[in-house]
């Protein structure tokens, strides 16, 4: 099994809203078990690429494939496979919690007791509890424990994290790293879109920058934090720069110098020694400052 | 056993996790048969994909620096390297070779270069000994 069905394949899709192009010939493809990360900056067209792969849009142009199905002919089919967590979740308000999760689980063929008892008694919620009562936080519990329980193949997380407390946010994913991905890792996968970066960043397999509906950048996680990185060098005088290959961006304030490299550190390393600093170093950027640096890249491909 | 996790050291986290058990050992805070974290809290704890955890055990497995017990989980091996002895000093010239190219560049002669081995080997034999006596 070198190359095992994708679980979401998106070829070339295209939707607009009026004249406005949210999505433009975007090309992502997510492998079953990885945990997938969809960054983009407000409005790039995460939240559109999802409603598609939903079907709570239709494409424009362009397929999306969901376990290899198409999700508007295949509805239901594709749908009973996964769960999706939205960053505003609304609910019923006159029911309870415990009345919710009866909902939710009417519309499953499977529905993991035990998981949801225990995540109900991790996250302390009172399943006797208005859903109107809960805050922020208790809701996005609420819709967690809703969307693991089903145990489904995928799961799809919108800004799952945003405007939560800190505490709340790293209970949301460790729950999403034990509770869910321990299950069956090879049938979990997640696809998540975020620009809290930083707090998943020990999760992300793979990712896909997207930028005005186009995919900037596609990387594994490991090889990201290989190709881009921060060298740091002081020198006794100022020295007079050769020309520095891939240097994304190159600041020098008196006898500091500090580069970003794109894929070339080990090259600006050798460069830098030989003009002997008093200090080098050179670390890996996370990936929320490879997100940052985008708009330096965005301009050194064009 | 406390896991520091780097994600600015530029060395993919799976790997980092392989070179500290590797260390602990070495250093004698982690002994034959003792058990390793179990993934899923260790993932939970380290806020790491699961999937990381289980890669640096699988790495560690196929280096026979720890065995599986099915249902028991992982387990520091007997030292034991399941290579050939051509095989593990080639394996040891390559991280020699990269010390001395270092040594070279950082100007650190021969004398001082040995005394600074010599030191280091003291120095992991006396941390096995203290844990071994701290039992």
């Amino acid at each position: 099994m070198a190359h095992p069905a994708p679980v979401i394949e998106i070829t070339n899709l295209s939707r607009r809203y009026g004249k406005t192009e949210a999505v433009n010939g975007l090309n992502l493809t997510v492998r079953p078990g990885r945990c997938y990360g969809f960054f983009g900056r407000n409005g790039a067209g995460k939240t559109t690429t999802i409603k598609c792969l939903l079907n709570l849009l239709r494409p424009g142009s362009g397929t999306v494939r969901v376990f290899g199905l198409d999700p508007q002919t295949d509805e239901v089919a594709v749908k009973s496979r996964l769960a999706y967590v939205p960053d505003a979740v609304a609910f019923y308000p006159w029911m309870t919690v415990r009345d919710t999760l009866e909902y939710l689980a009417s519309f499953r063929t499977h529905w993991n007791r035990e998981l949801e008892n225990d995540l109900l008694q991790r996250f302390q919620l009172d399943p006797a509890k208005k859903t109107s009562a809960l805050s922020k936080g208790q809701r996005t519990q609420l819709a967690l424990i809703g969307a693991i329980s089903p145990e489904p193949e995928l799961l799809v997380l919108d800004e799952p994290t945003s405007g939560l407390d800190p505490i709340v946010r790293r209970e949301f994913i460790e729950t999403v790293i034990g509770a869910y991905q321990s299950g069956d890792p090879e049938r979990r996968t997640v696809f998540v879109s975020t620009h809290l970066i930083s707090e998943f960043e020990g999760l992300i397999d793979e990712f896909t920058i997207i930028e005005q509906g186009r995919e900037l950048l596609t990387l594994e996680a490991d090889a990201a934090r290989d190709r881009f990185r921060k060298i740091s060098a002081r020198f006794a005088q100022a020295p007079a720069l050769p020309p520095l290959a891939g240097a994304l961006r190159v600041r020098q304030t008196g006898r500091e110098l500090e580069i970003l490299a794109n894929g070339t550190s080990d090259q600006l390393m050798a460069t830098l020694r030989l003009l002997g600093p008093e200090e080098l170093q050179c670390e890996a950027l996370t990936l929320e400052e490879i997100f940052v640096a985008t708009d330096l890249l965005k301009k050194a491909m064009a | 056993m406390i896991f520091q996790i780097d994600f600015k050291a530029g060395k993919p986290v799976y790997l980092q996790l392989v070179d500290q058990i590797r260390y602990a050992a070495a250093a004698g805070r982690l002994r034959p048969g003792e058990p390793l974290p179990s993934i899923r809290p260790l993932a939970e704890e380290l806020r790491v994909n699961r999937n990381t955890i289980a890669k640096a055990y699988a790495e560690l497995e196929s280096q026979g620096v720890i065995e599986t017990l099915p249902g028991k989980g992982c387990f520091l091996k007997v030292n034991s390297s399941p290579f050939t002895k051509p095989v593990r000093d080639k394996l040891l010239l390559t991280e020699i070779d990269e010390a001395v190219v270092m040594a070279h560049h950082l100007q650190i002669g021969r004398d001082k270069f040995l005394a600074l081995v010599q030191e280091r080997l003291d120095y992991f034999e006396r941390k096995s000994t203290q844990h071994d006596s701290a039992e």
